[in-house]
């Protein structure tokens, strides 16, 4: 295998966002001093309803602590009280809970005749991701005109609020104060301040972060009314030369969030793959979704997970790969209207129209580079409330003796079965059977007979012509003749 | 009718383009292809259709009459199958009904006002909270395709009222223009990014155009088209509401009968023109003309 994807763990950065206007939110990562920024992979957490949004970014920072900075454009000037340090766990707990699974499946020896209901699940890993660089810039110095709004301690954060007049003056305002701006924020900043966007910038208070245990940085959950529902990763795509990935996890009273302004696709599911995939299932599903993410032209938002979590609906997921999020992670994921405290008010917007205890959750992932994505993020909620998952299907064959009747047509139909489970695995991935290494790792491949492995089954696999496009050809042929025909029958009659 | 004889119904044309559409989104752009609701939606505005024109002229009307009664409902149901989803069979049906029953309820001097499929789409959205649009449905790289097909129909079909149909993508794109870019100051790809979802040109020909629910004068028809424009962009830039396009539309639908009033002109009738427009979706024409085009 030649893990396209796995090209070292790197840092990540992020940059989270929201927005406003045609703002948004997504902020970039500036670094004090000249400590290098490498890569990203953001997740983050939206709650929308109505106008409220609940936004939670997470920074899997590894450089320096006393580095890190971040900038994100915001609609309004934010209240301390808007701003909270939640726990990183609640990261894990939804990544686990709802990223592409695996499932085995165990064939029964025909020949044997005791039932043998064997099913387990296994939890797939969220790919590695590829991770670039970033580029520091400097600025030219200019005037400024640039008011700080806010200034708060919260958690291990010094945050500050800021308002500009015009880029080049936010911009050496923030290289003055020691943050280096990343090459390309410019030709976002003008929009941002023209949309009236304020700055949310966060960085490291030494003393406070010496005061809690570990390395790592907390997430930052922001609070805030807005009518428009995005993401600015514009401002995160500073660094322009390199795809970045961005996981959100969205949860909303109705239903599904789809992207607005891009394709939502999701991922072919349910499909059943070979069983040598097992041993390196974080590596197919990296190469799947790269070649999946090509093949539907890059600009798109993939859908990986969509469930209804609502504490009154008991079957979560299925089958589970970790447990389903608690009422208590939700009300810590920014889910403010479950275990709702029916004394106190403060919390209940007038406008809210629905009081239920309703929770969708689901998961998009988008990579996204600035070619393919001019524009920020914009998702709607729907009310589409069907379930999705990407699933994967092995399963293991059938061992011993296979000498009886059944036993030789459950050969056959084994390798039959594979065949299939090959060609699936180059349509999914666009990486044939020769292109992985493991295979030879798989001790079940000796308790079957060698013309059914995979080995085998491989030579007589050809190449897959393209068939979807096959069916379009075929749909427009087809439409094409009736339109023909109805023609001539047309003519004809007058 | 003897001018008839070279031009072809341009609802030919428009039925067959929008199945090209919906097989491209199903095959190529890999929507969740939900048949039950492409087959209820055609089935459904077939249905109702059919019984509403039966009851109307008081016999049932033959199948080889499909040309009279069934085209224009076949590109509402198209419509349908094209822009609105649903979980459920039930608001599919209910959608078709809708579209069908607007053309009679909401009639002023022989004119339907309101686009059936549009006010069919926007009554089953607001009414029942269980469907909605999606503007993102056809990415960003659809737009060679979508033009092509666009120009296709207006060289086919000889357009006459192509004037709706360009006042208002002019005006539409020169606000966004005039908005993000000269405003805002946001590269030019953010802008095109804009212009080339399949959505903004599949309304500007497939819909805005419909020539029996614009305004008769063409100078109205110009204004109108300008004022849905105007109207559209405000909702969408200053009051971040998307789709805003269709709801525009059947909000603005009621304006054509007072458009009509002040600017005197022919109505449009399917068929009668010797050039007839490509656009939109027409109705049955009264009784008395299907006679007179009975005799070509």
């Amino acid at each position: 295998m030649k893990p396209i994807l796995k090209k070292g763990s790197a840092l990540i950065i992020f940059a989270a966002m929201l927005t406003h206007e045609a703002a948004a939110f997504c902020g970039f990562y500036v670094s004090k001093a000249d400590g290098t920024l490498k890569n990203k992979t953001s997740q983050v957490i939206i709650v929308r309803d109505g106008n409220r949004n609940v936004i939670t970014m997470y920074n899997d920072f590894k450089g320096n602590l006393k580095d890190f900075a971040m900038v994100v454009p915001v609609p309004v000037v934010l209240q301390k009280k808007d701003i909270k340090v939640v726990e990183q766990q609640i990261f894990t707990t939804l990544n686990e809970y709802s990223k592409p699974r695996l499932v085995e499946y165990y064939d029964q020896n025909p020949c044997n005749k005791y039932e043998d209901e064997t099913q387990k699940s296994l939890s797939g890993k969220v790919p590695g991701i590829t991770i670039r660089g970033m580029a520091s810039m400097k600025a030219e110095n200019k005037d400024l005109g640039v008011k700080i709004e806010a200034k708060y301690l919260v958690g291990e954060y010094d945050i500050l609020i800021l308002s500009a007049k015009e880029s080049t003056g936010l911009k050496t305002w923030l290289e003055e104060n020691g943050y280096k701006i990343p090459a390309g924020a410019d030709e976002v900043l003008e929009p941002y301040i023209k949309s009236n966007l304020k700055f949310f910038v966060v960085k490291v208070n030494e003393a406070e972060k010496k005061k809690l245990p570990g390395d790592f940085l907390r997430p930052i959950q922001i609070n805030f009314s807005s009518p428009k529902f995005m993401l600015p990763i514009r401002l995160g795509m500073a660094n322009a030369d390199g795809d970045q990935d961005m996981i959100v996890y969205a949860f909303t009273k109705k239903g599904r969030i789809e992207a607005t302004n891009y394709r939502t696709v999701s991922l072919p599911t349910a499909k059943n793959i070979p069983l040598f995939v097992k041993n390196n299932f974080e590596n197919f599903y990296a190469n799947l979704f790269q070649n999946q993410w090509s093949k539907e032209g890059k600009a798109i938002a993939m859908l990986e997970y969509a469930w209804d979590v609502s504490p009154k609906n008991f079957v979560k997921c299925d089958p589970c790969v970790s447990t389903a999020p608690s009422t208590q992670d939700l009300v810590q994921a920014g889910v403010w209207w479950v275990n709702r405290d029916w004394n106190d008010y403060t919390d209940v917007d007038q406008q809210e129209e629905d009081y239920s205890d309703n929770v969708y959750f689901t998961r998009l992932h988008i990579r996204y580079n600035r070619k393919s994505f001019p524009q920020d993020l914009q998702f709607q909620t729907t009310p589409n409330t069907e379930n999705y998952q990407a699933r994967y299907i092995v399963t293991h064959p059938a061992t011993g003796d296979f000498s009886c009747e059944a036993g030789k047509k459950y050969l056959k139909q084994l390798k039959e079965r594979r065949t299939d489970e090959l060609e699936m695995l180059t349509y999914l991935t666009g990486k044939n059977y020769s292109d992985w290494d493991v295979v030879g790792e798989n001790v079940e491949e000796k308790f079957i007979p060698t013309e059914a492995s995979y080995n085998s089954v491989a030579s007589i696999v050809a190449k897959t012509p393209g068939k979807e496009n096959g069916i379009l050809y075929t749909t427009l042929g087809v439409l094409g003749l009736i339109s023909f025909v109805g023609l001539r029958q047309r003519n004809k009659k007058q | 009718m003897q001018k008839h004889k070279l031009s072809i119904d341009p609802r030919y044309f428009q039925v067959i383009f929008q199945a090209i559409f919906l097989f491209y989104g199903i095959f190529y752009l890999h929507w969740n292809a939900d048949w039950l609701h492409y087959i209820i939606s055609i089935g459904g505005c077939l249905l109702f259709q059919y019984a509403a024109d039966s009851i109307q002229t008081k016999r049932f009307l033959k199948p080889n009459e499909f040309d009279r009664w069934g085209f224009s409902v076949l590109i509402s149901a198209m419509s349908l199958c094209l822009l609105l989803k649903t979980n459920f069979w039930y608001i599919s049906l209910l959608a078709t009904f809708l579209t069908v029953i607007s053309k009679y309820i909401f009639k002023v001097n022989k004119k339907h006002i309101f686009n059936p499929s549009a006010f069919g789409i926007v009554a089953t959205i607001y009414f029942t909270n269980n469907a909605w649009l999606s503007p993102g449905q056809w990415g960003s790289n659809t737009v060679i395709l979508f033009g092509a097909i666009t120009l296709g129909t207006i060289v086919v079909t000889r357009v006459q009222k192509l004037d709706v149909s360009l006042a208002f993508l002019f005006t539409f794109i020169g606000l966004l223009y005039w908005r993000q870019v000269y405003v805002l100051g946001w590269p030019i790809d953010f802008f095109i990014h804009s212009l080339s979802t399949g959505s903004l040109l599949l309304f500007t020909f497939f819909m805005i155009s419909d020539p029996r629910t614009s305004p008769n004068h063409p100078v109205a028809r110009i204004l109108w088209a300008v004022l849905i424009a105007v109207a559209a962009f405000y909702l969408a830039v200053f009051k971040w509401k998307y789709n805003t396009l269709i709801w525009v539309l059947v909000l603005a639908a009621p304006l054509v009968p007072l458009f009509d009033k002040i600017f005197k002109s022919k109505i449009f009738e399917w068929g009668l023109t010797p050039n007839p427009s490509p656009g939109g979706e027409g109705s049955l024409p009264p009784l008395n003309l299907i006679k007179q085009q009975n005799n070509f």
